[in-house]
């Protein structure tokens, strides 16, 4: 109760600041946790802390809908999944905010669980004195098992407050620079017999003197790299065992309690909304799946018509349909549930530069963007006495993140998106409805179980999961009255468009009550009057 | 009146020790092999619950406070301690400093007699250590983690709830298994109300069994051309749920041996698979407790049935997980096991089982590059030292005629089933069949806790050996160093090596000015790898088994220096001049 009153009352002093949002920047995180509490008073939201990180951050969960939410299938928004993609943790806030704003009709069919931020750790770097593109969490964690966790992080060589890189003049460099743009830097192609003429590190010393640099970060273990698919053990940022931090399983257990999701939107680099992954035969077929199953191939392709419909932006150089360990990939293949991701932002083609960073650049510079790279500038490094070292780059977020004042629009159009895959839901119903008596009072009921959605009740993948439940269907009659037909059957699973057709036979007279349905699909209940 | 009771008490006590006493002398005669007195009295021909067997080890703990301690790892589902020993020559170093062997049974939760056979280790190492040079020794230089039971609720469940000789395999989580959206509402039902779960029969006109005229517990199918007495309805239970089916919603059902962080996967790939990986609390106890203790080299886990001695890999997608010059020690320490227990045969999980994920020694020795095995425990051979076959019921009917007098069946008797009408329930006790009945428990315990002995024996044991001086002139001494294994297994298994999974071995000098320090590649042809860093430590990959790596520093004073080797899962040893 006094947590309650609490909470409103920070949410009653928000609202008061609440025109002073006008922000220019990405929140921190208290500001973030502000804004969670806001949208967790208003009646259709229920904020809950799932967890706390290693270093006493917490990790939250917003759960928005009307009635008996866990009955209605249900979306889950996820943002934070790379702590250095600041704009995933708006666009999933700016979503719940805009859910309970202008959108609450949704509710009535659809409830969605909003995680904003799953790597709180990492996401505080964008604030911090020193500023790097992080994505561990607070843990220790011995990257490059030596025996000593975070031996050898990252150095501020310019003071600068940003860590870019640093470049060592060396003719056994495998680096030049781009024939696109004299400020980036290029691997030289050995097959064209290009000669190197830098080597390129982050910018580090070698604080364990073990001629690396920068192997053994001063962060912990990565959210989207230490989930069980294709789980890069032993690698940097994974650690030994897959979901071993804190904030993660909290996520999980969460998860897994909630059996009404169908679907999952995740912020994230990966992207399988621009163009839908492919399937693969051979890799379907293994034990080990690692292609999307046909069918769900299918449902891809169509979800990402319907993004490309909804969202203006046009898909450039969004090559990464998921990396080992990520979190986008385990929602379907270890979750077994829809999964969409995108980025949610990214450069746009322009004026045909191949690659990324000169693409960038020269796009920024259209812009008068000025502040978004650090000249090559020299300085002296411990490590390579008597070696030209400098010091430059593109800054750190401004690639992965856009200004702030760009973010309302993306937030505005992936809402759409995801209200637009809501209304896809599966969707049951009762048609061709029959009752009828074949005398000496025994009534045959018998009826179509309808999915009247473009979406099945399972994906392929979802069929095959003992963590989706089956459709049950109940015709609560009386043994004694019960002639044909089961009392509780089980459906694996009902087509778009598809249905299941049923019939019972029942003895005299009184009403018989039905009930269809599962919690990702959502229930029909009826009563047949005999 | 108190004090009357003290004084009783205290005349009773010194009564019955002097009985002891000379009892002892008159009466017994020490068997080879096996401890004399021992100052904890077990009974090795019964199984114990789980409080059962937590009390011999508070016993052992209390008996022996120099050579075993008990503590909790953590708890389990229900809320029960998973109780370890640590058994080891406390007054010869810490426990951690030791190469170290770790046992555990139970894990799955029917297969009980692993707890007991962990058990008699912990009892054996400590109750023949007064008398054997050998085990002196061995817990000296070695720590042995025994954890009976991993699995403490299930293991009650077993005993103390009505099961089949194969329920419950897994913890007593509630899970959903036939997918309806309500967990455990069908379990199986003791109708007789007699501990087992055994079989349903009924009488019918177009059955196709009859009950041996010879043997009425046999049920016989009859010929093709034959009508018999009976129909099969399976197991004892009703349908509590409704739908149609009996028995098909009981308490788990999951494995917790595919909950394991080593190559897992989900159930719809592996059956029985939990959230992720270490989602139950007593594995994850477990793999805590592994962690924390890196000089673990060796494991042991106990499982029924089939009388094998299993290493990984577990799957085939494993099978370049496992070198050959690991597969080398493994196969001569089995091999050496297959003669230490007559009927058991060592093979391969993958190949020579099924393919599984997520298992328990996959994880040992691919995730901590640690020597595992997995003991399949009894076998019909232990019967009459025949190969009749897992599960043969005529030999079964037999051993239960001849050796244990009608105690393992329960005869059919009549039962009005409330779907089914009149039936006969009856057949296999659960303690049957997978379980070592008691007089062959001792011997195979025994047995079993020989070779995961010989298997401790083989952790490496390192010394720092002929060490030598050469003078090189200008004030300047080389030093060089031998680190000698003189056991089976290396430092560092081939898996370990390939991850980095375990810190380098430290080979340090103290009381000596270094100026340059190596790794000796070949002594004779003067072939030396520099470390440049830190020289005085010399970090060393692996000390291989049955073998030495040399180390030379260059220095300019020496006087008085001391030579120390530090290795994760090779224990310390140290060297003065």
């Amino acid at each position: 109760m006094r947590k309650f009153l609490f909470s409103c009352l920070l949410a009653g002093s928000v609202s008061v600041a609440g025109s002073a949002w006008a922000q220019g920047d990405y929140p921190t995180l208290s500001q973030l946790e502000q804004r969670l509490q806001k949208i967790g008073s208003s009646a259709n939201a229920n904020l809950q802390k799932l967890g706390q990180t290693s270093s006493g951050k917490d990790v939250w969960v917003l759960k928005v809908g009307t009635g008996d939410m866990d009955q209605k299938p249900a979306i889950a928004v996820v943002g934070g999944v790379e702590g250095f993609h600041v704009l995933s943790v708006e666009l999933a806030t700016q979503f719940a905010e805009r859910l309970v704003s202008e959108h609450a009709e949704a509710l009535e069919e659809t409830t969605f669980y909003i995680f904003p931020n799953m790597s709180p750790d990492a996401y505080e770097q964008y604030h911090a004195g020193l500023k790097y593109e992080r994505r561990g969490n607070a843990a220790a964690v011995d990257h490059d098992r030596d025996g000593t966790p975070g031996d050898n992080g990252y150095t501020d060589l310019n003071g600068d407050g940003f860590i870019t890189w640093m470049r060592v003049e060396d003719p056994m460099g495998d680096y030049k620079v781009s024939d696109e743009d004299e400020r980036v830097l290029v691997k030289a192609d050995r097959s064209k017999g290009e000669a190197g003429q830098y080597l390129v590190f982050k910018e580090s010393k070698d604080e364990d003197l073990d001629g690396k640099f920068a192997e053994d970060l001063k962060e912990g273990i990565a959210f989207n790299k230490s989930m069980t698919y294709k789980f890069p053990v032993f690698e940097p940022l994974a650690g030994d065992i897959p979901v071993s931090q804190p904030e993660t399983r909290a996520m999980l257990d969460y998860l897994f309690e909630q059996w009404n999701i169908f679907a999952f939107v995740t912020f994230s680099p990966a992207n399988n909304l621009s163009s839908p992954l492919k399937y693969n035969a051979q890799n379907a077929r293994k034990r080990v799946v690692t292609s999307i199953l046909q069918k769900d191939e299918a449902i891809n392709a169509m979800v990402s018509e319907m993004y490309k419909s909804t969202v203006s932006q046009k898909a450039f150089q969004q090559t990464n349909q998921g990396t080992d360990g990520d979190f986008f990939q385990w929602a379907y293949f270890h979750f077994a549930r829809l999964s969409f991701g995108t980025p949610g932002y990214w450069t746009p083609e322009f004026k045909g530069k191949s690659n990324a960073e000169a693409n960038y650049l020269a796009w920024a510079d259209s812009l008068g963007w000025n502040d978004v790279f650090v000249p090559w500038t020299e300085i002296s490094h411990p490590d390579f006495p008597g070696k030209k070292v400098e010091v430059g780059g593109v800054k750190p977020f401004v690639m992965a993140n856009p200004p702030y004042e760009k973010v309302d629009e993306i937030a505005e159009e992936h809402t759409e998106f995801i209200l637009k895959l809501a209304e896809m839901q599966p969707n049951l119903e009762v048609q061709n409805l029959k009752i009828e008596s074949i005398g000496n009072g025994l009534t045959r009921i018998s009826l179509d179980l309808f999915n009247n959605a473009p979406l099945p009740t399972h994906s392929e993948m979802g069929e095959r999961s003992r963590w989706l439940r089956k459709i049950r269907v109940d015709l609560n009659a009386g043994s004694d009255r019960l002639i044909s037909g089961e009392k509780i059957q089980l459906i694996d699973s009902i087509d778009a468009y598809g249905k299941a057709s049923l019939s019972w036979i029942i003895r005299g007279k009184g009403d018989v009550s039905f009930k269809a349905g599962a919690p990702h699909a959502g229930f029909i209940n009826a009563t047949f009057k005999l | 009146m108190n004090i009357k009771n003290t004084i009783l008490a205290l005349a009773l006590g010194a009564a019955s020790l002097a009985s002891i006493e000379s009892s002892a002398q008159q009466k017994f005669f020490k068997a080879v092999g096996s401890p004399h007195m021992p100052k904890v009295e077990v009974a090795w021909n019964r199984y114990y619950t789980y409080e059962g067997l937590v009390d011999v080890m508070q016993k052992i703990a209390k008996a022996h406070p120099n050579l075993a301690k008990i503590e909790s790892i953590g708890k389990s589902y229900e809320g029960r301690d998973i109780m370890t020993l640590t058994i080891t020559d406390f007054s010869a170093g810490k426990d951690t400093d030791k190469p170290a062997m770790w046992i555990d049974g139970n894990i799955h939760s029917n297969e009980i007699q692993g707890a007991e056979f962990a058990l008699y280790s912990a009892w054996y190492l400590t109750e023949m250590h007064a008398d054997t040079e050998f085990i002196q020794e061995l817990l000296r230089d070695k720590t042995f983690y025994i954890t009976p039971t991993i699995n403490p609720d299930a293991r009650n469940d077993f005993f103390l709830k009505p099961n089949t000789q194969n329920t419950p395999r897994s913890g007593v989580i509630p899970l959903d298994n036939d997918g309806d959206g309500q967990a455990a509402e069908d379990e199986m039902d003791d109708l007789n109300g007699d501990g087992h779960i055994t079989m349903m029969i009924r009488k019918s006109p177009t059955g196709r069994y009859i009950k041996d005229p010879l043997d009425p517990r046999r049920l016989m199918m009859v010929g093709p051309d034959q009508v018999g007495d009976y129909e099969m309805l399976g197991q004892e239970g009703t349908d509590l749920d409704g739908d149609g089916r009996i028995n098909d919603d009981d308490v788990g059902y999951y494995d917790p041996n595919r909950d394991w962080g080593w190559n897992w996967q989900p159930d719809y790939i592996q059956r029985g698979a939990m959230r992720y990986p270490f989602t139950l609390p007593e594995n994850r106890s477990v793999m805590e407790f592994v962690m924390k203790h890196p000089n673990i080299a060796g494991a042991q886990s106990y499982h029924n049935y089939g009388g094998m001695i299993l290493r990984g890999p577990g799957a085939e997608e494993d099978v370049n997980t496992y070198n050959r010059e690991d597969i080398r020690i493994y196969d001569a320490i089995a091999k050496k096991g297959e003669e230490m227990m007559p009927g058991y045969r060592y093979l391969t999980v993958y190949k020579d089982l099924y393919s599984v994920f997520g298992g328990e020694l996959d994880w040992f020795y691919g995730n901590r590059g640690v020597f595992t095995y997995s003991n399949e425990l009894m076998i019909s051979y232990l019967y009459f030292h025949q190969n009749a076959g897992r599960g043969n019921q005529e030999e079964q009917l037999k051993v239960d005629q001849l050796l244990t007098f009608g105690d393992a069946f329960v005869d059919w008797e009549s039962y009005e089933h409330p779907q089914y009408g009149e039936i006969e329930i009856g057949g296999f006790k659960k303690t049957f069949g997978r379980a070592h009945p008691g007089f062959l428990m001792e011997q195979d315990a025994h047995r079993n806790s020989a070779f995961t002995i010989y298997h401790a024996y083989h952790t490496p044991k390192l010394s720092v050996m002929d060490v030598k001086e050469e003078d090189l002139g200008g004030g300047l001494k080389a030093i060089t160093a031998t680190i000698f294994n003189e056991r089976m297994m290396p430092t560092h298994s081939s898996q370990d090596l390939k991850y980095k999974i375990e810190r380098p071995d430290y080979v340090s000098i103290s009381g000596a000015k270094v100026v340059a320090g190596f790794v000796v590649e070949n002594e004779d042809f003067k072939r030396y790898q520099e470390q440049k860093l830190r020289p005085e430590r010399i970090a060393v990959d692996n000390i291989p088994g049955m073998s030495a790596v040399k180390v030379r520093w260059i220095v300019s004073s020496a006087s008085n220096y001391s030579i120390s080797v530090d290795s994760a899962k090779g224990g310390k040893a140290s060297w003065s001049k």
